[in-house]
């Protein structure tokens, strides 16, 4: 049986931990007292997976067996997860390939001729062909590549289409093809509490419209955390849309959760507790550590980037979306939960080279912005790990670097729309409606592969309830001039950034470092 | 950060084989399921025998008798006894062990099994073989929190004698303290003799912390004392105030003399160890330093003085 996760005391028996920082890693020796949130072990993968996915959909919950659904002549849409999860990407055959596959074998016994393969991509950049081919694999891809298999697009009109509103009154437009398919399967993989379920289609499929619902400043500060579903408002918005969804369509969900077998063996220590490596392991720190700090920027990030995580896959579900999601949750918590007892005046947080936006490509500040006070900051249940007006420390070098392709609109909203004001209310109010209709933003995002114009403020706004929440925001070894921008601080060590936070927090503050990637939630009590 | 700094502070805290000590809140809870008994069987069988023989006669007497200068008295009361005895005695260091099975007869040696503490010599398999193999060790539970079928009863009953320290531990201060029960009452259920032994001078060699004899050859005095021999209906209770009197009372004839250490204890006068120190007992110990002081004391040479000196 694999360990659960733990909160270790820093003592004078700690050796130095591991802390990520961009693509790279160090180790820091921290203040004696500190907390540090540890994930439970990795989860045993399941072995036979073929087997696994059989059982689940030929014994979903709440729905007939798939062989059942499927008949001759209908339509079937089958929508998977794009390259946003899981990070970092997983090692071929992806599950959501073995997953296709049998779907598509039983369609084809069943005589299905109309089928549809759509990513969910939202308005995340395209996915491209050899990006499709790995996720779906060589024979799905060959079959349907590229006329019946392709990526969702938000701003294509005639594929869109208004089911309703919500009984708040949220429009609920998504895309056409699926809307109007006799069967949509949904396969998914559910990395942190907050993906899957009825977000899978309701925000996967949606366009700008639909989205500005759950995707604002409101909805977010209101999430607490967007990791927690019960208490996240953004996901009782995915709710009533859900509701909606299901009354004018079949949708058949297969949900996957992957255990935290996050890098590779050659990099084993990333997922070892410290004082348990041993000899090898420390010799693969340094020579890791060493080769990446000489390795040009370039090499460097390919490197990192073509990092494929050895994932083991601890649960296979299927049903309608409402009755699978809890038990995909459960697996989820499994794996990552770990009971906090209180909360700090000073959170760490080490943020590592990837992010959902950033793969096979840059994380730029904004990303690095949202990773660290959207995504880790969220990591959290009941309470944040840090007390309100307390201060959050993150390891990252903030390098102002954008991916001129993948992130257009994010260059134009640092440099021009930052300098205005870091408020995310006065950014939602005063600029988003401009970046999500430009009509150039809209052509990259269709026709190249640019995230949509307006997904910049989105990664802003899920910062929202953090920086309502810190008092302070540091970024050890952060770049001073992007750190400054986007109205944080930097530092050069962890002592200076500590001198800094003791104007908000005192001399000797309480301080909860949380060890993650691989991934840790913190139950807080 | 240079290569160097890096690799000191990946370093820090680690041993030469890279093991980190374990930070406390890591240290994992190991539930003790009670099955953790070490066989000693394969000590007793005959190459195990043959090969403690060796040990003990070729390396464990000759080491100690160098380090130390044992006077062993009163092995001449054994001399009518038979069968499996139960030799009880003070236990203040590591050097009782070997003292005594150095200078036990050599039938009561060969057939003589060591009560050893079931949590500290059968914790690290290295050492359970070792002192296994040495002094055909077994395993005695202390404290009782878990049951371990005792092996004491079994093996009297296949002719060994026994060696226990009934005080349970080594002495913190070199004084003897009271006896538990458990030898007293193995020895009444099963009606064997209890040689009672005194061992002087042992502490003040090697205490508590030392794995090695002071240098210089100290003095120890060993004392047999006459077979104690559980009589109809009596109780352990009887049996281990007797046995306590027996081992306190060869313990002072270092001091008081064969004679004296009789009427000593006659009189009711001998420094017996108690549960319960009560205000109005006589020869109470002294306190604190005092008893280190005195245990620590070296023990009078008693050599005939050269007569010529040059």
């Amino acid at each position: 049986m694999s360990r659960p996760g733990f909160v270790l005391s820093v003592d004078e028996r700690t050796p130095p931990l591991l802390v990520h920082q961009g693509e790279g890693f160090r180790l820091e020796r921290l203040p004696l007292g500190t907390n540090v949130i540890y994930p439970p072990d990795s989860l045993p993968g399941i072995r036979n997976l073929d087997a696994e996915i059989a059982r689940a959909i030929h014994n979903p919950i709440g729905i007939e067996p798939l062989p059942e659904l499927l008949k001759p002549g209908m339509r079937l849409t089958v929508v998977f997860d794009d390259l946003s999860l899981p990070l970092p990407p997983m090692q071929t055959p992806d599950v959501r390939q073995r997953v296709v596959e049998q779907v598509l074998e039983l369609a084809a016994r069943a005589g299905v001729d109309d089928v549809e393969l759509i990513a969910a991509n939202s308005l995340h950049r395209r996915m491209t062909p050899a990006e499709l081919k790995r996720v779906v694999g060589e024979r799905v891809f060959r079959s349907f590549f590229p006329d019946h298999l392709g990526n969702h697009d938000a701003e294509d009109r005639d594929n869109l289409v208004e089911i309703g509103k919500t009984e708040h009154g949220e429009v609920v437009e998504l895309n056409r093809r699926a809307m109007e398919s006799d069967l949509v399967v949904y396969v998914n993989i559910t990395l942190t509490a907050m993906s899957g379920g009825p977000k899978s289609l309701s925000v996967g499929l949606a366009s700008y419209r639909s989205l500005r619902h759950h995707h604002n400043v409101h909805t977010l500060r209101h999430s607490r955390s967007f990791n927690d579903p019960p208490n996240s408002a953004m996901h009782h918005s995915y709710e009533r849309m859900k509701d909606l969804i299901g009354e004018h369509v079949k949708v058949f969900q297969i949900e996957t959760t992957v255990n935290n077998d996050t890098f590779p063996s050659s990099m084993g220590f990333l997922n070892k507790r410290e004082w348990e490596w041993n000899l090898a392991d420390q010799a693969a720190y340094v020579a890791v550590k060493r080769g990446n700090e000489l390795l040009p920027a370039r090499a460097r990030r390919k490197i990192w980037q073509s990092t494929l995580a050895p994932y083991g896959v601890t649960g296979v579900n299927a049903g309608v979306p409402s009755q699978v999601h809890p038990i995909t949750l459960a697996n989820v918590h499994r794996q990552q939960l770990t009971e906090v007892d209180g909360q700090a005046d000073v959170a760490i947080f080490g943020l590592p080279y990837i992010c959902p936006y950033n793969v096979n490509s840059i994380m730029n500040p904004i990303l690095v912005m949202s990773l660290g006070l959207g995504y880790f900051f969220n990591l959290y249940k009941n309470k944040p790990i840090v007390r309100q007006g307390g201060t959050a420390i993150f390891y990252h070098p903030v390098p102002h670097e954008f991916h001129p392709v993948h992130h257009p609109s994010y260059i134009d909203f640092f440099d021009e729309i930052l300098t205005e004001s870091t408020d995310p209310v006065v950014l939602e109010t005063k600029y988003e409606e401009q970046f999500a209709t430009d009509p150039w933003y809209v052509q990259l995002y269709r026709k190249s592969y640019a995230y949509h114009g307006v997904h910049p403020f989105y990664m802003w706004y899920w910062g929202a309830h953090a920086l309502e929440h810190l008092g302070e925001v540091i970024f050890v070894g952060g770049n001073r001039k992007t750190t400054a921008r986007m109205g944080f601080k930097a530092a050069s060590t962890l002592a200076d950034a500590l001198e800094i936070a003791s104007h908000t927090v005192g001399r000797s503050p309480t301080i909860t470092y949380q060890h993650t990637p691989p991934l840790v939630m913190a139950d807080v009590r | 950060m240079g290569i160097r700094d890096e690799i000191q502070l990946l370093r820090h805290g680690r041993d030469w084989r890279g093991r980190s000590t374990v930070p406390r809140s890591a240290d994992p809870y190991v539930l003790d399921d009670g099955e953790r008994e070490f066989p000693t069987d394969w000590a007793r069988t005959r190459p195990g025998r043959v090969a403690r023989s060796v040990l003990q006669r070729g390396l464990l007497k000759p080491v100690t008798w160098s380090q130390t200068r044992p006077v062993v008295e009163g092995v001449e009361y054994l001399e009518n006894l038979r069968g499996p005895v139960v030799f009880v005695a003070n236990h203040s260091s590591h050097l009782d062990a070997p003292l005594i099975v150095g200078s036990v007869p050599r039938r009561f040696a060969d057939k003589l099994a060591v009560g050893a503490a079931a949590d500290y010599f059968f914790d690290a398999r290295w050492r359970a073989v070792a002192s296994a193999l040495f002094f055909n060790t077994f395993p005695v539970e202390r404290h009782g929190q878990r049951r371990l079928r005792s092996l004491a009863v079994e093996l009297l009953d296949e002719g060994w004698s026994l060696l226990l320290f009934p005080e349970g531990t080594r002495s913190e201060d070199g004084w003897m303290s009271a006896f538990k029960s458990g030898t007293a009452q193995l020895c009444v259920s099963r009606g064997v003799p209890v040689v009672p032994i005194a061992i002087r001078g042992a502490y003040a060699a090697m205490p508590r912390g030392r794995n090695w004899p002071v240098p210089g050859r100290p003095r120890i005095a060993v004392r047999y004392g006459r077979p104690l021999i559980p009589v109809e209906g009596e109780g352990f209770r009887e049996l281990r105030e007797r046995m306590m009197r027996a081992v306190a009372r060869l313990n002072s004839e270092e001091d008081l003399g064969w004679y004296g250490a009789l009427r000593a204890d006659a009189d009711d006068t001998l420094p017996l160890p108690t549960r319960r120190q009560t205000a109005g007992s006589q020869a109470v110990p002294p306190p604190g330093w005092r008893r280190i002081w005195e245990s620590t004391r070296p023990l009078e040479d008693r050599r005939r003085r050269r007569v010529w000196t040059w």
